[in-house]
């Protein structure tokens, strides 16, 4: 076995819900890295727009005491997910490091993914891309660009962990922890996005999921994400971690 | 299905078996029709013999004062200086050609003036970049990597395919495993289909991942 194997991981995320502020700077980070097209006023009227993540906000109490609550949402990579059995043509499946993986050159656009999905993060392109001239060259070229009628998602920055993955087998040695980081959780302020590998215990992040806080995004359907949330922690009232799965 | 076609006549069987057929005959040869515009080789801005520069034998081509010429054996990394590192391989940039031929070659060779002119050795225009055309290109959803496959194929000789003139190791002899025998090419074309199947079958027979990931993404 070579170091760095293909297949050795299990990439994984953990949220940890109480720092997120709410900024949206995962949002923009997300939108630059992937070649997102921009989401114009019409697009989101349409209810068309494309965000690979996006940060939920609730308010919580009457206005002098309202607080907002914010969780940030992006493909959960579920180990048993509802969006892969309903793929005619297997462009969306699990892949052996963990991760839901969607194929654009194989997918046909039926949508049936899109509407299996009870996270509402798959978005389908209903238009060729376009950018202004000025952000022409700004793509990042190791992103595919989507064309009209492929489906796409968040891809937990593949691109990124490939990268990695090649510069540790070209030096001969492990990925090491937080050497993987996607565009979402390089950019918070506050590292309320961690990103790595949870086959290794010792990494950050298989250490942040055994907090008492820990919950998994709408328990209820069994799709045992690959994105584990920890619960927000508040001080004037007790919150434990089933009270905390029934948020949102 | 057919019985439009059947109502017109036998031409029209014809026609739609002759159709079928030749969908059938392309996909399975798996090989681009050059008649549709996809052709192996272009001709380039500068006819740049990779003959002269890379091989490693006794040329056909005959120099201007009648002798004969040795290819000079340069390693592709002395030019495509990313290959082991990077992405991409890498074009020289023409001040890279110039820091040779702005003393090496004829005054009167045309092409060799093209490219001193595009490094304003000669002209009065400025630089300009030559526009190379591309012969081996990958579709846009295909994440190639040069640096993995050089790294394996120089630790593995045994799988190296063609050769460079006989030369199967080093950074200049793993090459030909895709690209052919560039050395021995006046004009370089593409020998290998570079079509996924050439791709998943030696990704299988070296245990690379085959995994859609590894390059769809």
């Amino acid at each position: 076995m070579t170091t760095a194997e293909f297949g050795t991981h299990k990439w994984g995320m953990v949220v940890d819900v109480d720092k997120c502020i709410g900024c949206n700077a995962c949002v923009i980070a997300c939108q630059a890295e992937n070649n997102i097209p921009i989401n114009t006023q019409d697009r989101v009227e349409r209810a068309r727009s494309i965000s690979w993540i996006r940060v939920e906000r609730y308010w919580e109490g009457d206005f002098p005491d309202a607080k907002a609550r914010f969780i940030p949402i992006m493909c959960q990579h579920c180990e048993n997910a509802p969006c892969e059995p309903v793929c005619p043509v297997y462009a969306t499946y699990h892949n052996s490091e963990g991760m839901n993986v969607q194929v654009y050159n194989r997918c046909v656009g039926t949508r049936y993914c899109a509407n299996g999905c009870p996270y509402i993060v798959r978005f389908f392109n209903y238009w060729e891309p376009v950018w202004p001239e000025s952000l022409r060259n700004h793509l990042n070229p190791d992103v595919t660009v989507r064309s009209r009628g492929i489906m796409e998602k968040c891809s937990f920055c593949v691109h990124r962990i490939r990268r990695e993955s090649r510069n540790a087998r070209s030096a001969g040695v492990e990925i090491a922890d937080g050497a993987v980081q996607t565009a979402c959780s390089s950019a918070c302020p506050t590292s309320a996005l961690n990103f790595g590998n949870f086959n290794d215990p010792d990494s950050k992040v298989s250490k942040m999921k055994e907090d008492k806080r820990h919950y998994t995004l709408l328990d209820q359907f069994g799709t045992d994400p690959n994105v584990i949330y920890l619960a927000k922690i508040d001080a004037d009232k007790k919150v434990g971690a089933g009270e905390a799965a029934t948020h949102g | 299905m057919l019985v439009p076609v059947l109502a017109i006549g036998g031409l029209g069987v014809v026609a739609v078996m002759g159709v079928v057929a030749a969908f059938i005959i392309t996909g399975w040869l798996g090989q681009p029709i050059p008649v549709l515009g996809f052709e192996q080789t272009f001709d380039q801005p500068i006819d740049f013999p990779h003959t002269i520069h890379a091989s490693l034998k006794e040329l056909d081509h005959v120099a201007a004062d009648g002798q004969t010429m040795e290819g000079l054996g340069q390693d592709c990394t002395f030019c495509h200086r990313t290959v082991t590192t990077q992405a991409n391989a890498g074009i020289p940039p023409v001040a890279f050609c110039a820091s040779c031929h702005q003393v090496i070659g004829a005054e009167d060779n045309d092409q060799l003036m093209i490219l001193r002119d595009a490094a304003d050795i000669v002209g009065d225009d400025g630089p300009s970049p030559v526009n190379w055309r591309r012969v081996h290109r990958l579709p846009d959803h295909v994440r190639f990597v040069h640096e993995p496959h050089i790294r394996y194929l120089t630790a593995n000789p045994s799988e190296v395919t063609n050769s460079t003139d006989g030369v199967t190791e080093g950074p200049s002899g793993v090459c030909s495993t895709c690209h052919g025998n560039v050395a021995a090419m006046q004009q370089v074309e593409q020998v290998e289909s570079l079509k996924m199947g050439q791709c998943v079958d030696c990704h299988r027979d070296n245990g690379a991942p085959t995994d859609c990931a590894a390059c769809h993404y």
